[in-house]
């Protein structure tokens, strides 16, 4: 642009050092990515359409073995048992999701509501318990949920439970565990939308609709949908691979997809099912990114959807 | 009128969602004082599950684990990640696409995906080369790798915020790119450099599935170790380690509190 | 000055980039059962050796393989799993044969454990321990609890509380298999078949509370979580004498229909970073009274004649050594291969994810 004037060999050696600047700067931590990640992805993806050993070990030759294990053809003929975890985890990730955005949004309008001095210290509140270890917040919700405890008693009471068994292991706590584990994911984001909150355009739509309901479906929700729509990218796709809440609180009773790639190669049973189920994975959430963008787009609330 | 009852509404829900967030940890913290082997009463205060931590050398190796990973991981994502973060500032014009893509790709990989990858990776890289044993260094590299995007955007926006003026005036005051680097460049992204080490470092601690995954026998760190014991049979000795990380947590975000109340000033 | 530091950070590179090859020297790196071993002999060891051991711990033996596929079979010098793991160990290449000249107390080990089916000749494997697994059941809950499968399969004999079955698929099958009458060690496509149809079955019942290995399966037991679940006899005792009063209601049961006996043995794997040390270790385990230290301790019976007369009164009653009836009705698990181990891990997976 203020080349004017400047011989081209000279612009052309400029063109150059800035090139060389560019790989500098990005090839370091780029080659970084690539070899340490997407070079170990793409390794997974080739023992996918690998052979299973007879130990559970890839084998040459190629094929696609694991892939009709994953859709449930077995020796013994078609079933459902992968079609159910796989449901499972929709399900899980489908419902966990719902329950956190119904917590998180009130949650996060009022915080935005309250005196700005405070705002900084509610946020950080909401977040502390994220930066425990996922293991220990589990763990503490095992303790919470066992048998016998206060609050096992009370559903038992409640008839919500049969006797004696306890909230944990279920697939109710498997639930709570994911709500309890992504609810600041969903907080943060939306509090940052209703921070940005155009209050004229409420207070005008107060005006034109009666109903607070109305006003709030016209003008309060559609300026909230970016912050949602990030929010729910940050909480499903997690929560769909989760493999360490499923294990834990749900007892073998609550298996997720995460879980059911995990055992194949922490209970060294199918290495090349297993990463089956990773690109089976890997391809869920692309499209939950690309649907997201696009839903994004189509609404027009959020020029910049945070992905 | 209805205005406040919604207002109290929401306050009661906040205090509600507070105690939902604080309960399980509370548990933990409380049981760990637990004068008996019990989840379901507490039969008095007790230092007893403190003491037993105290002399267990797995713990104490384990903490030490917990923290060569942090802080080594933490500081090589720091330089790599600032290269990336300045060099797509500056190039920002140009079509950079490819590498948006490379860098969210740690963030948006599920971490099990991410886990599995690295331990098959690492495993048939030793098996050719004799290189990458599982261990301590393979734990590294897989949490550098998912710090550097972090570092990355963090370093990234600091330098968007800035006004652009202020490197044509540092490119007159420094001629040397070198001097401009040390007197301009790191004092002005320095907020940001303290925050996306802190980010690394709570994101390396954090971290289970990756670290499980390309674990070895020498190189459990905490959440590996606890994992381990739950998986072992729940003792209230996990208690007592949960609970000191608990505090541990809790100091940070006092911390980070005081830090953030200065700023406004 | 600049040169200095190149090296310094050129030398921590390639040290880094080796691993702790170095510091393997001295070390001895164990990979063996939770609890399953006592620390007296550890320092003993470490003592008499000069050594540092490194311990690490399994909870199932799916666990443990996994592990060594996944690179531990260089990086640890004994693993101990049961019988029915060695063949498949054995065939993947991933343990060594023993040096037999090395151990010189190997004329210790009982005759009956000198040639066993899992490993002819015993060229791999030499016995750690020996046990059984069976059933432990809450006695306040089931005073009059069968001696039999029905109190985990049958919803009528426990139709309300809690329960969980074991992590490991092949037991979990097995006790299936002798609940319907095929025995223990079925290895039937018919009778398996039937067998994770029951799994199945009886997952789906509402006082089902998950799978557990063996030794977390005592802790549910005592913290009142389940009220049956399958266990180890020794891990039994071992609890039972920590925490005598949480144990006086539990029972350990060896159902009629059969169940499991089983041999843990200590291998090496093909590349133990210190073979030496290792077989050094093994001779230790099987001195006499370092052998019955371990029993004493784990309260599980031994393989060690030698160790017989130094063993604690409890060791020779049961449940460590079963009574003359349950003997006979105890079998090894089938070690499978091939095909059949393909099959049954379909079977198996297909039961976990139902």
């Amino acid at each position: 642009m203020a080349y004017t004037g400047v011989t081209p060999s000279a612009r052309s050696r400029g063109m150059v050092r800035e090139a060389r600047h560019l790989l500098f700067t990005v090839a370091p931590g780029a080659s970084w990515i690539v070899i340490f990640l997407v070079l170990p992805a793409a390794y997974l993806m080739g023992v996918a359409f690998m052979t299973n050993g007879p130990y559970g070990l890839p084998q040459m030759p190629l094929s696609l073995e694991s892939f009709r294990r994953l859709a449930g053809f077995g020796f013994l003929g078609w079933s459902p048992g992968n079609l159910y975890t796989l449901l499972r985890s929709l399900w899980q990730t489908l419902v966990s999701t719902g329950l956190v955005v119904l917590v998180a949004y009130p949650i996060a309008y009022y915080i935005s509501t309250c005196r700005e001095t405070w705002r900084p210290i509610m946020l950080l509140l909401v977040v502390v318990p994220s930066w425990t270890n996922q293991v220990i917040r589990t763990f503490g919700w095992m303790n919470l949920l066992a048998p016998g405890t206060p609050l096992s008693e009370l559903a038992e009471s409640l008839g919500l439970i049969a006797p004696n068994m306890g909230l944990y292991p279920s697939n109710f706590a498997v639930t709570l565990g994911l709500v309890y584990n992504f609810l600041p994911f969903m907080v943060l984001p939306l509090y940052a939308a209703f921070e940005k909150l155009d209050i004229a355009q409420v207070e005008a739509a107060q005006d034109l609709f009666a109903s607070p309901v109305r006003a709030f479906w016209h003008a309060v929700f559609p300026q909230t949908l970016p912050g949602l729509l990030a929010g729910i990218v940050l909480v499903a796709i997690p929560a769909f691979g989760m493999y360490v809440i499923p294990e834990l609180l749900g007892g073998g009773k609550g298996m997720m997809l995460g879980n059911l790639v995990a055992n194949q190669f922490a209970g060294g049973a199918n290495w090349p099912l297993g990463a089956a189920g990773a690109i089976l994975m890997l391809i869920a959430t692309f499209i939950g990114l690309f649907v997201m963008r696009r839903i994004g787009k189509r609404l027009g609330g959020g020029e910049e959807v945070v992905i | 009128m209805r205005k406040r009852t919604l207002k109290r509404g929401l306050t009661a829900f906040w205090w509600f969602t507070l105690a939902f967030l604080y309960l399980p940890l509370a548990v933990v913290v409380l049981f760990s004082f637990n004068a008996s082997n019990s989840a379901a009463s507490f039969t008095g205060i007790s230092l007893r599950w403190y003491t037993r931590l105290m002399g267990n050398e797995e713990i104490l190796s384990a903490f030490a684990n917990s923290m060569i990973l942090a802080i080594s991981s933490s500081m090589i994502a720091l330089g790599i990640g600032c290269l990336i973060g300045y060099g797509m500032y500056r190039h920002r014009q140009r079509k950079l696409g490819w590498l948006i893509v490379l860098i969210y790709l740690p963030i948006v990989l599920p971490d099990i995906v991410f886990g599995i990858s690295e331990m098959a990776f690492f495993v048939q890289v030793h098996r050719l080369t004799g290189l990458l044993q599982p261990g301590l260094i393979t734990m590294i590299i897989a949490h550098v790798t998912f710090q550097i995007p972090f570092v990355a955007l963090i370093v990234y926006s600091r330098f968007v915020g800035l006004d652009p003026t202020l490197f044509e005036a540092a490119k007159d005051l420094y001629a040397s790119p070198t001097k401009r680097v040390i007197h301009f460049m790191l004092p002005t992204i320095k907020p940001a450099l303290i925050s996306a080490f802190f980010l690394s470092f709570t994101l390396s601690v954090d971290d289970f599935v990756i670290s499980f995954f390309t674990a070895g026998p020498e190189s459990a760190t905490l959440p590996i170790y606890i994992w381990g014991a739950i998986k072992k049979g729940v003792s209230p000795e996990i208690n007592a380690i949960a609970a000191l990380m608990i505090g541990a947590v809790a100091v940070a975000a006092v911390i980070s509190l005081m830090f953030s109340r200065r700023r406004p000033a | 000055m600049t040169i200095n530091k190149t090296a310094l950070a050129l030398s921590i590179g390639a040290a880094l980039l080796a691993g702790s090859v170095q510091a393997q020297e001295n070390k001895l790196y164990l990979f063996n059962w939770t609890e399953y071993m006592d620390p007296a002999i550890i320092e003993a060891f470490e003592k008499k050796y000069d050594v540092d051991v490194v311990q690490n711990y399994f909870n199932s033996l799916p666990e443990m393989f996994a592990k060594l596929n996944a690179g531990g079979v260089s990086q640890y010098d004994i693993i101990v799993p049961s019988n029915y793991y060695v063949p498949r160990l054995i065939q993947t290449g991933l343990v060594q044969k023993l040096d037999k000249s090395k151990l010189a107390n190997l004329d210790n080990v009982m005759a009956q454990f000198r040639d066993p089916s899992f490993d002819p000749g015993a060229e791999y494997s030499v016995p750690y321990q020996w046990g059984t697994t069976g059933i432990v059941y809450n006695t306040a809950t089931f005073p009059d609890a069968p001696k039999s499968w029905s109190l985990l399969f049958d919803p009528e004999v426990n139709p309300d509380y809690p329960f969980a079955l074991m992590g490991d698929g092949q037991v979990s099958m097995g006790g299936a298999c002798a609940y319907l009458g095929h025995g223990y060690d079925c290895t039937d496509m018919n009778a398996w078949k039937q067998a994770a149809q029951l799994l199945i079955d009886t997952k789906r019942r509402d006082n089902f509370s998950g799978f557990s290995d063996g030794t977390p399966a005592l802790q549910q037991l005592a913290r009142g979580v389940t009220h049956v679940g399958l266990s180890y006899n020794g891990d039994y005792l071992f609890f039972k004498e920590e925490d005598p009063a949480t144990f006086a209601n539990l029972d350990f049961m060896i159902p009629d229909e059969g169940a499991e006996m089983w041999v843990d043995s200590m291998l090496i794997p093909s590349e133990a970073p210190n073979p030496e040390m290792a077989h050094k270790f093994i001779d230790f385990i099987l001195d006499a009274k370092v052998g019955a230290q371990l029993s004493n301790y784990n309260y599980y019976a031994s393989p060690n004649a030698a160790a017989v007369p130094y063993l604690d009164a409890v060791l020779t009653v049961p449940p460590v050594q079963p009574s003359e009836a349950d003997m006979k009705r105890l079998r090894f698990t089938p070690s499978l291969e091939g095909q059949a181990l393909q099959t049954f891990q379909q079977l198996w997976s297909e039961v976990q994810s139902r």
